[in-house]
């Protein structure tokens, strides 16, 4: 039997959004919506990283005068997920801006946002 | 319900579909080339098994035998397949996942 | 051991100078004159320090231990993990930042001359595709791999969109959606090794890896794919190849060299940091194995349907990347020396057959070879390098293709894998098939519509043909003195199967 944690119920959330997001990117057929669903994604990814790193009842992750050094390392929380998590939404605010650009491009070139119109091969 | 004339049909419609463009032409020499490469390519992968678990072999070659009856020629079939879509990719990159996973798994 | 332990002066140049330098080329703009000479200047910069440093670590934070006997370990177990984010500067890099840097002169010529407007901007991200590669060649942590990939993914969207072509603005967007997906994966994935392991660097991370406990095996397995996932997208391996062959048939030519480059050099590395995290996992090696092998047959019998010069090479350096993780996946030190070696040699012919590509691209208005055709009477030796570089991408001897395919085939034999030997000798034969189907058509084939003056296409910059000779100098060099890059190879392949703790 699973416990019903903080912790794992997190996950499951994260899990939710993965998969919603990974859903809307492969059914839906406008290029905002399928953007919106990449943000979506990257939330989820998000939010397992916190996760990840929670301890029950952890302490920051910030060695001050009075911590022993002795019970830091097994109760602070993992310090890498919310280092991880800043850089990830750099980097997902970074691609939804080139995503955005490109399809503000795209959508001069040809005056839709459907995807299954805008993206047909015409390579040869 | 002749039953020659309908094999009859379904050779000729395979040729035709095969074929594209002139006999000669080198867009058709290049077709030609890749189904026989392709081909020549799934025999060898077949030989690959021996290094796999051999349950998981024998699936993934039924696998493979069912998609070779199912596609008819295979260049047509892999350049479909191989063609950029946006939510074909998704679609088998999700695939290869789930197939890495479960072969990594299952050994 | 007897690297220094203090930080490395010339690192955080190889980062530093193209960052500069794409800040100063984007605020001049297209000043033609102030472009031509920073950029000239900042690649040869870039290649002096490549040739002139030593090698050694930078840190940036977490130094390792030094032990009383004079050596130094990472196993300060203080606070119970080490942030160690470490870059390394060996042989290896060396030789693949040197090539990258060459390579980065050529292509930054070539841009200069040929095109007419916004040249600063293109140029910076030139610049700055390099950086990236640079990043993901030199980078010991999983940080600042993530990063390095991260970074390399965008650019190469900007290099793509920089044609202004419909097909090339498509290609960034699909190319940037699966950004997105891998980036996510890979952060995934790092966070799973940092969880169990609790280490950023790679190499403390092996020493504390629990490939033992069976209780975290799923997870393990979990990040080995989705570490396999980014490489897949970093290289371009099957299923993600169309749309890498995309990227590379809709950029400018002499763009494709440095992203050809690029994903070369991530491929690598991202494959020696899975074969070293995870090599050891039953079936690791064999899924990598899989992917090499089903990435170079799609994509040599793709290059062989393609009507289009730039689409066949396209798919034959997907197919070629294929050769490059085939000898990394075996894990043994003659098929890593014979991955590495490869993808060195890749590298330089296939920027032979590009240059030649921009070549036809000015002489004939398109490369596609139903309408271009009858170019070998104007320009001759354009044929003979396209040739040569014809010869050497399907492995004739005086070349440099001969001696890394060779050393591809005895690994793979000596793996006990015959049939991979099969693949690569078919792999090479249909390279050749492919390849000549275009050059026959392109340069051979006689002109049908021999209207003089109107098939005339722009003039070919002189400075293509300086580096075209530059570049089958090296392939020459390469193939009939293969020790001089086998030799800088050795040692990374030696340490990556023996030494499991040191870059």
């Amino acid at each position: 039997m699973i416990e019903l944690n903080l912790q794992f119920l997190s996950f499951m959330a994260a899990a939710v959004l993965v998969v919603i997001g990974l859903g809307g990117m492969l059914f839906l057929d406008n290029l905002i919506k399928k953007i919106i669903a990449f943000t979506l994604l990257s939330d989820g990814v998000n939010l397992a990283l916190v996760t990840l790193g929670y301890v029950e009842g952890g302490i920051v992750s910030i060695l001050e005068p009075g911590t022993s050094g002795a019970a830091f390392p097994t109760n602070a929380v993992l310090i890498f997920g919310p280092g991880i998590v800043l850089t990830n939404i750099v980097i997902g605010v970074s691609t939804t801006a080139v995503l955005v650009a490109v399809t503000m491009v795209l959508y001069q070139r040809y005056g839709t946002l459907k995807a299954s119109k805008v993206l047909k091969g015409e390579r040869k | 319900m002749g039953s020659i004339d309908s094999l009859y049909d379904k050779v000729k419609r395979f040729v035709i579909e095969f074929t594209s463009g002139k006999g000669t032409s080198s867009a058709m020499t290049g077709y030609m080339t890749g189904e026989l490469q392709t081909v020549a390519f799934i025999m060898i992968l077949a030989s690959f098994f021996r290094i796999f678990s051999v349950p998981l072999g024998i699936v993934l070659l039924a696998a493979v035998v069912g998609a070779l009856f199912f596609f008819g020629p295979m260049i047509k079939a892999m350049e479909r397949e191989n063609s950029s879509g946006l939510n074909r990719v998704l679609f088998w990159v999700m695939i290869y996942f789930a197939v890495i996973i479960a072969v990594t798994l299952w050994g | 051991m007897n690297e220094s332990i203090s930080n490395l002066w010339s690192i955080p140049l190889f980062i530093i100078i193209p960052i500069l330098a794409a800040i100063l080329l984007n605020v001049l703009y297209s000043r033609k004159r102030a472009i031509s000479v920073t950029a000239v200047v900042s690649s040869l910069a870039l290649i002096v320090v490549s040739v002139l440093s030593p090698f050694g670590f930078h840190w940036f934070t977490g130094q390792p231990a030094v032990l009383p006997t004079g050596g130094y370990t990472y196993r300060a177990d203080l606070l119970g993990w080490n942030l160690a984010l470490e870059y390394y500067y060996g042989p290896l890099q060396q030789i693949a930042i040197f090539l990258a840097s060459v390579l980065l002169l050529f292509v930054v010529l070539i841009a200069i001359n040929s095109l007419k407007k916004n040249t600063g901007t293109y140029i910076s991200l030139l610049f700055l595709t390099f950086m990236s590669a640079a990043i993901v060649i030199m980078v010991n942590d999983f940080y600042h791999l993530w990063i390095g990939v991260e970074i390399g993914s965008l650019i190469v969207a900007g290099v793509v969109l920089a044609t202004g072509e419909a097909v090339s603005q498509k290609a960034a967007l699909k190319y940037t959606f699966f950004s997105a997906l891998s980036g996510a994966g890979l952060a995934i994935a790092l966070a799973l090794i940092l969880g169990v392991t609790g280490y950023a660097n790679i190499s403390d991370a092996i020493i504390a890896m629990p490939l033992n406990d069976a209780s975290l095996a799923s997870v393990l397995y979990v990040a080995f794919g989705f570490t396999v996932l980014s490489w897949i997208y970093a290289g371009g391996l099957a299923p993600i190849h169309p749309l890498k062959a995309d990227v590379y048939g809709s950029a400018f030519p002499h763009a494709t060299i440095l992203l050809q480059t690029q994903s070369k050099l991530m491929l690598v590395a991202i494959g020696l940091v899975i074969l070293r995290l995870f090599g050891t996992l039953p079936f690791a090696k064999e899924v990598m194995l899989s992917v090499s092998v089903l990435t170079m047959m799609i994509g040599v019998v793709m290059a062989m349907l393609q009507t289009d010069f730039r689409w066949t090479l396209a798919y034959l350096i997907v197919s070629h990347s294929g050769l490059v993780t085939l000898g990394i996946s075996l894990g043994t030190v003659q098929g890593i020396i014979g991955g590495l070696f490869q993808a060195v040699n890749d590298v330089v012919y296939m920027s032979v057959l590009l240059l030649a590509c921009e070549g036809i691209y000015y002489f004939g208005r398109g490369t596609s070879i139903k309408t271009v055709s009858g170019i070998a009477k104007r320009a001759p030796w354009l044929a003979v390098a396209a040739i040569i570089g014809a010869f050497a991408a399907s492995g004739v001897p005086p070349f440099n293709g001969f001696q890394s395919e060779i050393i591809l085939i005895q690994a793979s034999l000596n793996y006990g894998m015959p049939e991979l030997a099969i693949v690569v000798l078919m792999v090479s034969v249909t390279t050749f098939i492919a390849l000549f189907k275009g050059i026959y058509n392109i340069f051979l084939r006689p002109d049908d519509a021999p209207q003089a003056g109107e098939k005339q296409g722009m003039p070919v910059p002189r400075m293509l043909y300086v580096c075209l000779a530059a570049l089958i100098f090296i392939t020459i060099l390469f193939g009939v003195y293969p020790q001089l890059a086998i030799n800088f190879l050795n040692e990374a392949a030696l340490k990556v199967v023996y030494i499991p703790w040191v870059p």
